[in-house]
């Protein structure tokens, strides 16, 4: 039987085992999940602070609206001191009102004509001296003039019969002024 | 040998040593994290917790409005609204002095009072020192400009360091003195003192609510959570606010005329119990109660006891007429018009010979009256006391109501039951003594008289209302009868000043001596004068009560200081009822004096003093004149100046015409 000699250099040369290589899907893998822990990660701290940020525009909001209520019932209150029966007095005094009864404006019927109008009119408009003159020279002209006109017919209606009288006269105009006095008087 | 040594040394074996002592390192760091995390969580988790909630969370007590107390037209006669409060915390103020002397000038105050709260606050550890209290938001907001510290990182106002806004309730009460005794007012810590406020306490108290806010490393309020609790009730009243005013103003006017010490005025609805109006002269404004004497809190119609006098004969003839004792017509003879009841002797000057029963009443005579209990008799008479509700409580939803006077049967003297007759040794509240008068009025039902019309929740949902309870005192044949013995009282007797325009009115006047302490019986110079009575006579939708307490003046008589008072609400609350008038209005008897004048018309200053009505008449006839002609058609207006001479022609003839058949009539 013979030896075979072995160099001593070569003598327990650890053996080399082949590694397998890293397979590339299992790297991915890890990748994927390593980034989907990353993404959850961000994701939740994401979420909590919008939680956060919505916390706080949620708390905004209902202080508004606990603001707005008290100003709303701020505002009711300010209402009903305005309709507080003293407080009308007083601004009605002010206005140079005076004090009545229901039943006195009761006596006076409501006029449908007059519901819409304002309760304060100014009654007339101050014009110029001179057109008042001249107007009232005009009205004077005319009495003058319907006078002679009167004169005349009196001559005349001598000779017109009592029926032609009648239709002469402005009977509406008279029974207009008529009616008038009466209404006057009745009310 | 080192060869040897160097054989002996595997690296390997110091690698494993190394690592191993690495590992114990790390197990040893890690093994004293966790220690130290299993005692912090264990041992110091609630104080560690409570640190932390201590720095991100605040707490906020703060209570419930107060519910509010509406009249039956819902309008708010007491109402609560927000406020803020300023105050200091002493603990997170560094420099006191400058802090005192910027608030003392916001607030207008002196800063050495606030220095010597900060700085007593401050030696005593104490973290809170009121500043100012219950201020409105525009105050508030005023104080948060003045205030303001640019430099500061603060979220909440003011932005100012150790300064802080607390919450609070101010209750108000917008009609100030109306209905004052029936509203009642509560104390600056939201408690009623009295009136509606003291009675439902419970019902208006609001609840105090816990509150806690999460805030972030700013100060910004991020979570907030709050325990819920049931809200405030809100309490309607059967009282109408326009009513009740125009009850209070002829009540003033009526106490001041007559020189009155005090008065008492109250509107019933006959036929639901309901309490309309029930006014007090004098008043006080529930927003500034501290600066009225206590005794204008008391509600007198309800507190206060009075011997009602005449005013009870109602009781006496309601009794007999529903035992059928007597009947209106009935004459009776008045003798000498003296009658002797035990040892007491009761004089009459009214009554003549002899009157009916009818007429007995409406004179107010104590003959007939005295007559009519003796035929009654003790027992009945005393049962008919009770039965139309003397001597309890009306069971109104008010606080502190009395009784009343009425004494039991066995201690009746000899001339009680003549005493008691015509209102006397026997003490009855107003509120009795209308709702004794409501009975009639409501033919012999005597319905319990009540102000509370309903509760409500806040939001409007209602809880529950009101029914009263209703006993049949009398028949209702009796209780006609009675009506139409009382409108003689108003037609032909002591009341003639209680006669409406437009509305057929009955009643009873009652002048009574008031018990004098001091001199331990009835004295002749203080009265109790009032007049009860209802409208219209025969199917009547209110009762009026009103008494005047010691009137001073030359008119002393129910008839005469209390009755021209009742006629004024009476005038004044029917047509507002929507009742329809029953009798002819009378314009010359109108109450209202006065017709607004349009001072371009007239103006008030260039008026006549010496002739007021015809000042009057002249504004009306202008203001009619001034109707009509806008009433005129448009074209009428228009019309040309020729048209118009004439017209006035026209007139100058008629005028001549008249003239002629004048001459020749």
């Amino acid at each position: 039987m013979s030896r075979k000699r072995i160099p001593k250099a070569k003598q327990n040369q650890s053996p080399k085992r082949e590694r397998k290589p890293i397979s590339w899907r299992y790297s991915l893998l890890t990748l994927v999940c390593g980034l989907f822990l990353v993404a959850g990660l961000f994701g939740a701290a994401r979420q909590h602070f919008s939680s956060i940020e919505f916390g706080i525009k949620n708390s905004r909001l209902r202080k508004q609206i606990t603001e707005l209520e008290a100003g709303q019932r701020r505002l009711i209150l300010a209402k009903e001191i305005a309709l507080a029966p003293d407080e009308i007095k007083k601004i009605a005094k002010n206005f140079g009102l005076k004090e009545t009864t229901a039943i006195n404006i009761e006596n006076f019927p409501a006029n449908p004509q007059l519901q819409n109008k304002p309760l304060a009119e100014k009654s007339s408009e101050t014009k110029p001296r001179q057109t008042i003159e001249s107007e009232i020279a005009a009205v004077k002209k005319e009495l003058n003039k319907s006078a002679k006109e009167e004169k005349v017919e009196e001559k005349s209606s001598k000779i017109i019969t009592k029926k032609d009288t009648l239709q002469k006269i402005p009977v509406k105009e008279q029974t207009f002024t008529r009616e008038r006095l009466i209404a006057d008087k009745q009310f | 040998m080192a060869e040897q040594i160097k054989k002996n040394k595997n690296p390997m074996q110091t690698i494993f040593t190394r690592f191993m002592l690495v590992v114990a390192f790390f197990i040893l760091w890690i093994g004293a994290i966790s220690v130290r995390l299993v005692h912090l969580q264990v041992n110091q988790s609630e104080w560690l917790r409570e640190q932390a909630l201590d720095q991100r969370r605040d707490k906020l007590k703060s209570k419930m409005l107060r519910g509010s107390i509406l009249d039956r037209t819902e309008r708010a006669l007491a109402m609560s609204v927000h406020v803020k409060s300023l105050y200091a915390d002493p603990a997170e103020i560094t420099d006191v002095e400058k802090t005192a002397q910027q608030v003392a000038e916001v607030l207008k105050t002196k800063p050495e009072q606030i220095l010597n709260d900060l700085r007593e606050a401050q030696e005593k550890g104490k973290r809170f020192v009121w500043l100012a209290r219950k201020l409105d938001e525009d105050a508030a907001q005023e104080i948060n400009k003045a205030l303001e510290d640019t430099k500061l990182k603060k979220f909440d106002l003011p932005k100012f360091v150790g300064l802080h806004w607390k919450e609070e309730q101010k209750r108000s009460y917008p009609y100030k003195k109306l209905a004052a005794q029936v509203v009642g007012f509560s104390n600056s810590d939201d408690v009623g003192q009295a009136g509606i406020e003291q009675s439902q306490e419970e019902l208006l108290n609001g609840a105090v609510i816990q509150a806690w806010q999460d805030r972030d490393r700013l100060g910004r309020v991020y979570d907030q959570s709050e325990i819920k609790r049931e809200p405030p009730k809100d309490i309607v009243l059967t009282i109408n606010s326009s009513i009740q005013y125009k009850v209070e103003h002829a009540l003033e006017k009526g106490v001041k005329a007559a020189h009155a010490k005090s008065g008492v005025a109250i509107v019933l609805d006959p036929k639901t119990g309901e309490v309309l109006a029930m006014a007090n002269y004098p008043t006080f404004d529930p927003n500034d109660f501290s600066e009225f004497p206590t005794e204008n809190f008391k509600n007198k119609a309800i507190q206060s006891s009075f011997a009602p006098g005449s005013i009870f004969k109602l009781v006496t003839y309601g009794t007999a007429l529903q035992e059928k004792l007597i009947k209106p017509d009935e004459w009776f003879s008045c003798g000498n018009g003296v009658i002797e009841v035990g040892k007491h002797e009761f004089k009459d000057n009214h009554c003549g010979r002899a009157i009916s029963f009818t007429k007995a009443l409406a004179i107010s005579s104590n003959l007939g009256a005295i007559k009519v209990g003796l035929k009654i008799g003790e027992n009945k008479f005393s049962n008919y006391i009770r039965r139309f509700g003397f001597g309890e409580m009306s069971g109104i939803e008010l606080p502190a109501e009395t009784r009343g006077l009425v004494r039991p049967m066995e201690k009746w003297k000899d001339d009680s039951l003549a005493s008691m007759s015509i209102g006397y040794e026997i003490g009855v509240t107003a509120l009795q003594i209308a709702s004794a008068f409501a009975t009639i009025a409501n033919d012999g039902v005597r319905v319990r008289p009540h102000i509370i019309k309903e509760i409500r929740q806040a939001d409007g949902k209602v809880i529950s209302t009101t029914e009263s309870e209703k006993i049949q005192v009398v028949s209702a044949e009796a209780a006609l009868k009675l009506r139409g013995m009382l409108r003689e009282v108003v037609l032909k007797g002591t009341g003639k000043e209680a006669a409406l325009d437009g509305y057929s009115s009955a009643g009873k006047t009652g002048t009574a001596w008031k018990y004098d302490p001091k001199i331990k019986r009835v004295s002749g110079s203080k009265y109790v004068s009032s007049f009860i009575g209802f409208a219209p006579a025969d199917d009547p939708s209110i009762v009026i009560a009103v008494v005047l307490d010691e009137p001073q003046g030359a008119l002393r008589n129910g008839g005469q200081v209390s009755a021209p008072i009742f006629r004024e609400i009476a005038e004044q609350t029917l047509p507002e009822l929507n009742i329809v008038p029953d009798e002819t209005i009378h314009p010359d008897n109108l109450t209202a004096q006065e017709i607004p004048i349009e001072t371009e018309i007239a103006p008030i200053s260039t008026q006549k003093k010496d002739a007021p009505e015809k000042a009057e008449k002249t504004a009306t006839s202008k203001k009619i004149k001034e109707t009509k002609k806008e009433n005129k058609p448009p074209s009428e207006e228009k019309k040309s100046i020729k048209q118009k001479a004439v017209m006035l022609n026209n007139e100058n003839k008629d005028k001549l015409s008249r003239e002629r058949i004048k001459q020749k009539t």
